[in-house]
C-alpha cells in the first residue's frame, strides 16, 4: 500500500481484503464445479477401468447433442413444459393474490393454506401425487368416478401428451403459492391513491387492474416469469418418482436426460454437455433477472 | 497412627473407584473394538433381497458369526432403484466406502471396482451351486461374484380365475398364452399384468422382452458383440406383447417396479404375469394378498424355440478398496451357508441358490414353486448383461414401449433399437482404454 495513496483507494483495498474469503468460498463452491464441468463436457469420460479415463473430444460431446434424437425430445419437452408453466403458474398466481388482496382474502388461514404445497418437500410432493394418480387406487380416479365423470380408471400417466401434462400439473400445484405471494407482495405496494384517481376518471375495476395495477406490478411480474423460468428448468424429482422419463421417453426434460447419461450410463462427458445446455440458458435468464432487479438510478447512471 | 475416614473421603474413594472402572471398561472395550474387521457391506433394502440382520431371519445366527469372527458388520441399505447410481458413482469418485456390495447384472460394468474373491470359494460350497449360476458374474474366466438367491422369472397365475374361464392348467405356449389373456379379460379384470414403467436394468421393459426374444430363438449379440436381435425372433417376441396388450392392465405401462404390477395380480384383478420367486411369499400372506390359496406358479409359456428366462443375477462382490477382502470372503461365505440359506427363503421368500437347500423337504413344502423354478432352470435364461447394460436396455426398452403403445410397429422399434445398441457398443468399443 503506498503511501500517498488516496482515502478511497485504501478503502477499496481493505474492502477487497474483507470480501476476498467469500470470493475464495464462491471460487470454491461455485467456479470449481462450473470450470470442471465445462472442462468435462470437452472430453470422453470412461469410469470402466477402476480409474476415471478422459481424452480431450473437443466439440464431439455437443457435436452429439445435434444427432440425439433423445436430446432433441427433452429439449422439445423442456420448451413446452417451461412454456406452460411460466404462463400457467403467472396467471394463476396473479388470480390468486388478486384474490387474497382483496379484503375478505386477507385472513391469515387462506396464506397458510396457500403455503402448504409449496413447503411440502420436493420428493414428499412427487409421492404425494403419485399416489393421487394412480391408476387403480389413486384418489383422482376414485373422485372422478364418483362424480360420474368417468366410467372407468384412467392411466394418468400412460400415454406422452397425458403424462407430460400431468407433471406439468403437479409443478405448476407446487409452484404456484410462492409466485402468488411474490405478487401479492407487489399488489400491497400499489398506492390505493392510483385507484381513487382511476375511480374519479371514470375507470372501472377492469380498466383499473389493466392501466394500473398491471403497469405498477410489472417488474414483479416479471421477476416471476424468470425466476419461474429457471425453476423449471430444473425440474427433477417430479419427473424421477412420477415417470422415470417414461412412457417412451414422452417425460424426459434436459435437467432428467442430463442426471440419466451422466449417473445411469456414466457417460460423463456427454451429460456435462447436456448439463451446460441447462447452465448456459439459466445464465442467460439470471443476466435477465440481475438486470431487471437492479436499481433503476444505476442502470440510468 | 490412626486412619480416620470421613464421610467426604469415602465418597470420593467411591467415586474414583467407579470412574477408574468406567474408564477401563472403556478402553478395554475401545480396544476391542480396534481389533475387531469392521465391515461395510451395501444391499438393498428388503422387500428385496437383503442378508440377514437387514432382513429378519438368521439374526442369531450372524451375531454368533460376528462374534466368533471378531467382526463389525455395517450395513447401508437402499431401494433397489437407487442402487445402481449410488455405487456407480461412489466407484467413479474413488470414495467407495464399503467391504462387500450387492449386485444385480453390474458385475460387467463395474468389474474392474471389484475382486475376483469367488475363484477361491470352498469347493463344496460351488459344487453345491448351479454352474450356470456364475455365468452372469464371470468376465474374462474369473469369478467376480457369488450368486445367493436362484432368481428366475416364471409365470404366476390365479388358478381360480383360470378355472372360472375353464382354464385347468397354465398356459403352455405363446398361443394359449394370447388366448387365455383374451378370455381373461373382462368386467375390469385383466388377463395380464407387467410393469412397463421403466424400459432400464433387470426387471424393465427391455428384460421382459429379453425373455420372449430367448423363447423366440434369438439372442442379443453376435460373436463380435454387435447386436444380432433384428431378425424374425426379435420383431416376433415384440409382437407378441403387443399382441398381449390389449388384454394387459392398462396400468402396466406406467408401473416402475415390480410390486405396482404384483400387487393388481394380489388383488385378483389380474390372471397373469411373470415374476421373481419371491411373489410366493406375498401371494400366500393374507396381509398382503387377497388370492391366497389361488395363486400357483409354472414354467413360463414356450415360444417358438421353448420356454426360456432370465436371471436376477443377485450377486455378492468383495470391492477391491476393502481393507479385509478375506473377512468379506468368509462373510459372504456365512451368507451362503446352508442353514443361512435355509433361512432365507423360509423367512423372506427369496430362494436359495444352493441345490441341497432347495431340494430340502421343508424348503420345497414351504416354496412349491422352488421346484418350478428349478424346471425353468433347465431352459435358456441369459440376462445379456454387458458393460453397457443400463443404457442398452434404456435404448430397447423405449423402443419396446413405442411399439405397446402404437407409436411404431414391432418391426420398426426392433430396427432403431437395433441401430442404437450398435451405436452404443461401437461408442463403448472406441472409449479410453478399452
Amino acid at each position: 500500500m503506498t503511501a500517498n495513496a488516496t482515502f478511497e483507494q485504501r478503502r477499496r483495498r481493505v474492502g477487497l481484503l474483507f470480501v476476498l474469503p467469500a470470493l475464495l468460498v464462491l471460487a470454491v463452491v461455485l467456479g470449481y464445479p462450473i470450470v470442471d464441468s465445462v472442462a468435462l463436457a470437452l472430453q470422453q469420460v470412461s469410469l470402466r477401468s477402476g480409474v476415471v479415463q478422459q481424452s480431450w473430444v473437443g466439440l464431439d460431446n455437443f457435436r452429439r447433442l445435434f444427432a440425439d434424437t433423445t436430446f432433441q425430445r427433452a429439449a422439445l419437452n423442456t420448451a413446452y413444459f417451461s412454456s406452460a408453466e411460466v404462463v400457467l403458474v403467472t396467471v394463476i398466481s396473479l388470480s390468486i393474490a388478486i384474490l387474497l388482496n382483496h379484503p375478505i382474502g386477507r385472513f391469515g388461514i387462506f396464506r397458510i393454506l396457500l403455503i402448504v404445497p409449496w413447503a411440502i418437500a420436493p420428493v414428499a410432493n412427487a409421492v404425494l401425487w403419485k399416489w393421487i394418480l394412480h391408476s387403480n387406487y389413486g384418489v383422482l380416479n376414485g373422485v372422478l368416478k364418483a362424480l360420474g365423470v368417468i366410467d372407468v380408471y384412467h392411466v394418468w400417466l400412460g400415454t406422452p401428451a397425458s403424462a407430460l401434462n400431468f407433471l406439468l400439473l403437479v409443478d405448476v400445484w407446487k409452484s404456484v403459492p410462492f409466485v402468488a405471494l411474490l405478487m401479492l407482495a407487489g399488489l400491497q405496494r400499489v398506492p390505493n391513491s392510483l385507484y381513487r384517481a382511476a375511480y374519479m376518471d371514470g375507470a372501472g375495476p377492469w380498466q383499473s387492474f389493466l392501466h394500473v395495477t398491471l403497469p405498477t406490478i410489472r417488474s414483479v411480474i416479471a421477476i416471476a416469469v424468470v425466476l419461474q423460468t429457471i425453476w423449471s428448468l430444473r425440474v427433477f424429482d417430479i419427473v424421477f418418482v412420477l415417470t422415470r422419463g417414461g412412457p417412451a421417453d414422452a417425460t424426459v426434460l434436459l435437467n432428467f436426460l442430463a442426471y440419466r447419461v451422466t449417473f445411469n450410463f456414466l457417460d460423463l462427458g456427454y451429460g456435462s454437455a447436456i448439463a451446460n445446455v441447462v447452465f448456459v440458458l439459466t445464465v442467460i435468464l439470471a443476466i435477465v433477472y440481475v438486470r431487471l432487479l437492479w436499481p433503476r438510478e444505476r442502470r440510468a447512471g | 497412627m490412626p486412619i480416620s475416614v470421613s464421610r467426604r473421603t469415602l465418597l470420593h474413594g467411591t467415586a474414583a473407584a467407579g470412574a477408574f472402572a468406567s474408564l477401563s471398561r472403556f478402553l478395554r472395550n475401545e480396544a476391542r473394538a480396534a481389533d475387531a474387521a469392521k465391515l461395510s457391506v451395501f444391499a438393498p433394502l428388503p422387500p428385496d433381497p437383503a442378508p440377514p440382520g437387514a432382513a429378519k431371519f438368521s439374526e442369531e445366527a450372524f451375531a454368533r458369526w460376528k462374534a466368533a469372527n471378531g467382526a463389525e458388520v455395517e450395513y447401508e441399505l437402499l431401494a433397489w432403484p437407487q442402487l445402481h447410481d449410488r455405487m456407480a458413482t461412489a466407484f467413479a469418485s474413488g470414495s467407495a466406502p464399503w467391504d462387500i456390495v450387492y449386485m444385480s447384472g453390474w458385475v460387467p460394468e463395474l468389474q474392474s471396482n471389484i475382486i475376483p474373491y469367488a475363484d477361491a470359494l470352498p469347493k463344496a460350497l460351488v459344487d453345491d451351486l448351479p454352474k450356470s449360476s456364475f455365468s452372469t458374474v464371470t468376465v474374462d474366466g474369473k469369478r467376480y461374484g457369488a450368486i445367493f438367491t436362484l432368481s428366475l422369472l416364471t409365470l404366476f397365475y390365479n388358478k381360480a380365475l383360470l378355472a372360472k374361464a375353464g382354464f385347468k392348467s397354465p398356459p403352455k405356449d405363446w398361443n394359449e398364452l394370447k388366448r387365455f389373456a383374451k378370455e381373461l379379460t373382462h368386467d375390469g379384470q385383466y388377463g395380464f399384468v407387467l410393469n412397463y414403467g421403466d424400459p432400464a436394468g433387470i426387471g424393465g421393459t427391455a428384460s421382459y422382452w429379453m425373455t420372449y426374444l430367448q423363447q423366440a430363438g434369438g439372442k442379443m449379440y453376435g460373436e463380435d458383440g454387435l447386436p444380432v436381435f433384428k431378425g424374425d425372433a426379435g420383431v416376433d417376441a415384440l409382437q407378441l406383447m403387443v399382441d398381449l396388450m390389449p388384454f394387459t392392465d392398462p396400468g402396466s405401462i406406467s408401473y416402475a417396479g415390480i410390486n405396482d404390477a404384483s400387487n393388481v395380480l394380489l388383488a385378483g384383478r389380474a390372471a397373469m404375469m411373470m415374476n421373481w420367486p419371491f411373489m410366493w411369499t406375498a401371494a400366500t400372506d393374507p396381509k398382503q394378498s387377497k388370492i391366497v390359496g389361488d395363486v400357483a406358479s409354472a414354467v413360463l409359456p414356450a415360444g417358438p424355440a421353448g420356454s426360456a428366462s432370465i436371471d436376477g443375477t443377485d450377486a455378492w462382490t468383495v470391492t477391491k478398496s476393502s481393507k479385509n477382502p478375506d473377512k468379506a470372503s468368509a462373510l459372504i461365505e456365512f451368507y451362503l451357508d446352508a442353514e443361512v440359506q435355509k433361512r432365507q427363503v423360509l423367512d423372506t421368500g427369496w430362494l436359495p441358490i444352493r441345490l441341497s437347500v432347495l431340494a430340502d423337504p421343508e424348503v420345497q413344502a414351504k416354496a412349491p414353486n422352488a421346484a418350478v423354478v428349478l424346471e425353468q432352470a433347465k431352459h435358456p435364461y441369459d440376462s445379456f448383461v454387458t458393460p453397457d447394460y443400463t443404457e442398452v436396455t434404456v435404448a430397447v426398452g423405449t423402443e419396446v414401449q413405442k411399439a405397446l403403445q402404437g407409436q411404431k410397429t414391432a418391426a420398426q422399434a426392433i430396427a432403431d433399437a437395433q441401430d442404437q445398441v450398435t451405436s452404443i457398443v461401437k461408442r463403448r468399443k472406441k472409449a479410453p482404454n478399452q
